[in-house]
């Protein structure tokens, strides 16, 4: 099960090395090729080949690129066609993974070469290429399988953030965007921030209120999804699929219409107060603007809505899995049901669900929709450019995008991202199911 | 004995009485949502209470046939192909990765869960420009295969949940397996896979459902009108069309209902016990 | 759902900044640097632009909005240039795009229109990034008989020069609907003090109120004027009224935000009093979106809105009649008797809904002009220049006010449309339309006014604790806006 994972130093490797491994230095593929492995020999000389097309085609210019963010301003009513300079920043940044890419590739073809040396050296030959394909169904599985993930998570998911954080350290946004040229300004936001009197006191409050939010709405719609997929687990339930089939609608309506639709509900003109001021009431701001904590409430009720049925459906899924050897053992015993639940389920279920907190933590975390669809379009006094309602990333989202903040946006967002995924890295490696994985094999 | 025939069945009254709450609960606003899409007036403010005042199929005859300004049967297909693409590819890649992650032990692999925890943390339209810059690189705007692309690539980013299944297959089937001689990707296929039917539906609904309801990546990267996806030909909507926008909103939960009753009998419990004795 | 739309639009306008929307025309304010590049001297050639040489055989993308599409108006315009051009090979088509798509997004990259139909505000924003290119304004044959007010809302500076940008075709602002059978069975003798053979409560705003209150008074759930007060657009101009405006210096100068300005307070203290007559509704968007149908049913007497939502008014005014059990045809003519749109009541000089025979003030209403431009990313500007000049052409824009009720900005064809079209026009023309400004800053308004007008509406239900009692408590509150305005335009951007 175990895959090898020894490092060796390039030193110890070029000491050590023989003259193959010496030329797969110098040419990437070389030292294949002189072990007779033709053809991955060949593959890793045309990665080279492609690497060497696209720095010589744009690469190195692109490299340029992100220093210089551009030299010559557009002007279509002279028909200038100018430096884009935010495309000239994300195509530099395209080029150095490219080059990182490269030079992953020649250290793998180097290390590679070196364990052809070794495997010689005790007397066995250079492996076929027929078995480094099925190492790769095999032994290298992972590697295989994590490839195309890797991959894709990198152009579209870590691109974009280091994106982001280099935007971070430019004057990008306000008056200057393209056409206009965007320049590197170092630390000049982070001091802006850290100089501004008024930002601290909303960052306190917006901060905690995420927290709050954060840690009793993912308990809450993780309780009651439990609770749902336990009731619905039990004996006496009959036509599971029929009761499980309600949530399920919740769950078949689009998040946006659903949040919408909540949102007419609640409203002064809506059908709740409608019934309110039929049965002689007064109608209730629900979501209006003094309405801090009954917002707040709506807000986890109708995140529970949303949230719970596809924790249900999880755990429904999960609970299947149970030992139930176990729990018949345990009720030979004669454990009562709840001793059964809080000795044998609840540990199981917490264990293989941790990750599911934490993506539901993150994801409540930067629930952007809820409040942004129930209660947008509101300051509030004591807060700077937000709402009592507002979590961090609807904050984020009035800085950067509705005011065009955009450098300052990403400086605030990177800032907040270091402590949140600090705070969340610490929770996460404490966590049972992180440090002992292997409990419940 | 008497008195635990009397103690379980109260429990099974309370048990149903939770059970008729919730979902009622869950029931009353798409009822409320269907009902609004057989309204005859097209406003929201017709309603006596919670109810329309007027009912006719009009609206859903509109829907499908009043195409020239919104063409919903279009929208759908275009949706329904972005999605079933997404989810498939999209599945495949998190089940793979979750499987790999849970089995597997590799140099880095701490590395890389901590690096997908963190990512998550990211306020992810903050990353909007760029996306949309690389996509018009690759020009891949207004092609639904661009957005197949995103979504997929995106999906191995939620493998915790999955991870976390399987973490709870035991692994002393494997060790049998490779007893004889079986190798991992046979492991896999032939022996994992059939017992992760309920996490496989799991997430095979919910990388459907996610692509299906999305709507700003569509709005980003289709530009074109009869490209647009149900979400966002949706919101496009003129003010007074609110029954036709009931209407519409009401069949794009048909496909996932309609998935879910295909798929449900996979979530009948005791099916991996049963696999684990035997 | 256009509403739904707006949400969905502020959602993906992450791409504003992608290539250089939410500029603003007109001269940069202070804080905005000047392009580093192109100097003062390098002012664009127009003719080096439009060469005056049509292109051959090209097909040119026009977007147009929803409603012209709809209605069918669009597909006659673009069969009427195909075959007058016809000749040229010159093509229009519909651009196929959303019609609040960002042309500062899409046209570097080539997926942009060629001509596009727009707000001024939304029009303007491209001038800063040069997305657009100027038109040659004077030698278009529309030129003359479109007032210089109108044009003003397209007019931009850039480098020193004086540009237009688009060419005016509709205008937009703010109109009274009441239904006339909903007035008092003697209000020829009662609410006609001036024998003018129009009701009072339609002329000012006092006798509004006292109609409001009158029918409030008799119990039955019906209610007078209702509007959603929350909306900067329609409650922002009744602090234009009495000397309140968004930016200095003609709607030019962000570093003066004036929304307390003048007597301003006078105009909140109007909308107060107006929301005491109303119920709880007017403080969200429950009044906008329900008022086609409680207009209908006799709800409300009377509302402000645009004049381009007319036919949903009469569609469902119309429908409530049929459910009275009259026939489709009789319904429809009863309907279009009964439902009228005019100009906006006058208001009191003093601030004062109770006042006797008070001095009258116009309302000074937010509005807009629409009208084409051209993206600076088309192949073919003469092609394009062709299709503006086709398109703004007194038949077309009178095809346009017939087909889709707006108010031609053409001073003939204004004429010609009389009713709606003419009040609009002559308010337009001494002033009384504050054309939304053109700048960049614009887009930090909307929040924190609105927040205001929400608080002032829904301080009219509050039972203990009112947070707007008195005019000096209003004052404080329509300051601490321009405050707030001013902090989301400067804080940040002191580089």
């Amino acid at each position: 099960m175990r895959a090898k994972g020894k490092g060796n130093s390039p030193a110890a490797m070029w000491r050590d090395g023989g003259r193959n491994v010496r030329l797969s230095m110098c040419l990437m593929g070389l030292g294949q090729l002189c072990y007779g492995q033709i053809g991955k020999g060949l593959l890793y000389l045309a990665v080279l080949a492609l690497a060497a097309a696209y720095f010589v085609g744009r690469g190195f210019e692109d490299l340029i690129g992100l220093f210089t963010l551009g030299t010559q301003e557009a002007n279509t009513w002279l028909g200038i066609e100018g430096d884009n300079s935010v495309i000239m920043l994300l195509m530099g940044l395209l080029a150095v993974a490219a080059a990182a890419f490269l030079g992953l590739c020649w250290s793998a073809n180097v290390r590679d070469a070196y364990e052809t040396q070794k495997r010689c050296e005790r007397g066995g030959r250079p492996a076929r290429f027929q078995e480094d394909f099925k190492a790769l169904l095999d032994r290298k599985f992972y590697k295989t399988v994590l490839f195309l993930p890797i991959l894709g998570v990198c152009v579209f998911h870590i691109l974009p953030i280091v994106f982001m954080i280099a935007i971070a350290f430019t004057n990008y946004g306000g008056s200057i965007v393209p056409p206009k040229l965007v320049d590197w300004v170092g630390f000049d936001n982070f001091i802006q921030i850290a100089t501004l009197s008024r930002f601290a006191p909303t960052f306190g409050r917006i901060l905690l209120w995420n927290l709050v939010w954060a840690v009793v709405s993912t308990g809450l719609n993780y309780f009651a999804g439990l609770g749902l997929a336990l009731l619905l687990n039990k004996d006496c339930v009959k036509g599971k699929a029929f009761w499980r089939a309600f949530p399920m609608l919740a769950y078949a309506v689009p998040g946006f219409i659903t949040l919408l639709g909540f949102k007419f509900m609640f409203s002064y003109g809506g059908p709740i107060n409608g019934i309110i001021t039929g049965m002689g009431g007064r109608a209730v701001g629900f979501l209006d603007i003094d309405a801090k904590w009954i917002a707040r409430a709506i807000g986890f009720a109708v995140n529970a809505w949303i949230s719970v049925p596809s924790i249900m459906l999880l755990a429904t899924g999960i609970l299947a899995n149970r030992d139930f050897s176990q729990m018949e053992a345990a009720r030979i015993d004669g454990a009562n049901a709840f001793q059964q639940f809080r000795h044998i389920t609840l540990p199981f279920v917490l264990f293989s669900t941790t990750p599911v907190l934490i993506s539901q933590f993150i994801g409540n975390f930067n629930n952007f929709g809820i409040f942004f669809f129930l209660r947008g379009g509101l300051y509030i006094d004591g807060y700077f450019l937000a709402s009592d309602t507002d979590l961090l990333i609807n904050w984020l989202y009035n800085l950067s995008i509705n005011n065009n903040y955009y450098s300052i946006g990403a400086t605030i967002s990177l800032v907040i991202f270091l402590i949140t995924s600090l705070l969340s890295l610490l929770i996460y490696t404490r966590s049972t199911s992180y440090r002992e994985e292997d409990t419940f094999r | 004995m008497k008195n635990r025939k009397v103690a379980k069945a109260i429990d099974a009254v309370l048990t149903h009485l939770v059970l008729i709450a919730v979902c009622f609960v869950f029931l009353f606003p798409c009822l409320w949502l269907i009902l609004a899409s057989f309204s005859k007036s097209g406003s929201i403010y017709s309603f006596e209470g919670f109810f329309p005042s007027a009912y006719s199929l009009d609206t859903f005859r509109t829907l499908f046939t009043d195409t020239e300004m919104y063409n919903y049967p279009r929208w759908f297909g275009n949706t329904l192909f972005i999605a079933g693409m997404s989810c498939l590819i999209g599945s495949l890649l998190v089940i793979l990765t979750a499987y790999t992650m849970s089995r597997f032990q590799f140099r880095g692999k701490k590395f890389l869960m901590k690096t997908t925890l963190v990512l998550g943390m990211f306020p992810s339209f903050m990353g909007m420009i760029a996306v949309y810059i690389i996509m018009t690189q690759f020009g891949l705007i207004n092609r639904m295969c661009g957005l197949i692309l995103i979504y997929s690539a995106g999906a191995p980013m939620g493998y915790l949940t999955q991870k976390g299944f399987f973490d709870t297959i035991s692994a002393s089937i494997d060790e049998a397996a490779r007893m004889d001689g079986a190798t991992n990707f046979q492991i896999f296929f032939k022996i994992n896979l059939p017992l992760s039917m309920p996490i496989i539906v799991y997430t095979a609904i919910s990388s459907f459902t996610f692509p299906w309801s999305d709507f700003i990546l569509p709005k980003l990267l289709l530009k074109e009108k009869d490209l647009y996806t149900v979400a966002v030909g949706l919101m496009s909507l003129g003010d007074t069309e609110f029954a036709r926008f009931a209407a519409g909103s009401v069949f794009i939960g048909v496909p996932i209902v309609i998935l879910y009753f295909a798929l449900s009998r996979f979530f009948v419990s005791g099916m991996a016990a049963g696999a684990v004795k035997g | 759902m256009k509403r739904l739309q707006a949400i969905a639009l502020t959602t993906v306008s992450v791409l504003g900044l992608l290539t250089g929307c939410g500029q603003g025309g007109e001269t940069a304010g202070a804080g905005t640097p000047q392009g580093q590049e192109a100097g003062a001297s390098q002012g664009a050639d127009l003719s080096a632009i439009y060469t005056g040489e049509l292109e051959k055989n090209v097909t040119i993308r026009v977007l147009e909005n929803d409603t012209a599409i709809a209605q069918g108006y669009f597909q006659e315009l673009l069969d009427a240039f195909n075959a007058a051009y016809a000749a040229d090979g010159i093509v229009a088509v519909d651009a196929n795009m959303d019609q609040y798509s960002n042309l500062a997004d899409d046209g570097p990259y080539g997926y942009g229109p060629d001509v596009l139909y727009q707000a001024n505000d939304v029009l303007m924003k491209y001038v800063e990034g040069r997305h657009i290119y100027p038109i040659p304004a004077e030698s278009l044959s529309c030129w003359e008989t479109i007032p210089q007010t109108a044009w003003e809302a397209y007019r931009a500076q850039v480098d020193g020069t004086e540009y237009y940008m688009g060419v005016p075709v509709n205008v937009q602002s703010s109109m009274l609907y009441y239904r006339k059978d909903l007035l008092p069975e003697d209000w020829q003798e009662q609410w006609d003090d001036d024998g003018n053979q129009i009701p009072d409560m339609t002329e000012n705003w006092n006798d509004m109120y006292r109609y409001s209150k009158e029918l409030v008074g008799q119990g039955d759930g019906r209610y007078g004027y209702m509007r959603s007060l929350y909306d900067v657009y329609f409650s922002s101009g009744f602090l234009f009224s009495y000397g309140g405006y968004v930016f200095g210096d003609n709607n030019t100068n962000p570093e003066d935000i004036g929304f307390s300005a003048g007597d301003a307070r006078l105009g909140a203290s109007v909308l107060l009093q107006q929301a005491s007559l109303m119920n709880e509704d007017c403080i969200d968007d429950s009044v906008t979106v329900g008022a086609f149908s409680k207009l209908a049913d006799g709800t409300y007497f009377a509302t402000m809105t645009t004049p381009d939502v007319y036919s949903q008014f009469l569609k469902e005014l119309t429908l409530a009649y049929e459910g009275q059990g009259m026939s489709h045809e009789e319904a429809q003519a009863l309907a279009e008797e009964n439902l009228v749109v005019t100009d906006v009541p006058k208001l009191p000089k003093s601030g004062d809904l109770t006042e006797e025979d008070p001095e009258l003030i116009p309302l000074k209403a937010m509005g807009g002009v629409n009208g084409y431009g051209i993206s600076a990313y088309t192949k073919s500007p003469n092609a394009c220049l062709a299709f503006v000049e086709f398109a703004t052409s007194y038949e077309m824009v009178m095809k346009r006010h017939e087909m889709l009720g707006i108010v031609p900005a053409r001073r003939d064809a204004a004429d010609a449309a009389g009713g709606i079209s003419e009040i609009i026009y002559s308010n337009l023309e001494q002033g009384n339309i504050v054309i939304m400004p053109s700048i960049r800053e614009v887009e930090q308004i909307w929040t924190p006014a609105q927040t205001f007008f929400q608080d002032l509406a829904k301080d009219a239900f509050r039972t203990g604790g009112r947070s707007y009692d008195s005019l000096e408590k209003i004052q404080a509150g329509l300051e601490a806006v321009d405050a707030q305005i001013y902090d989301a335009i400067h804080t940040l951007s002191g580089q």
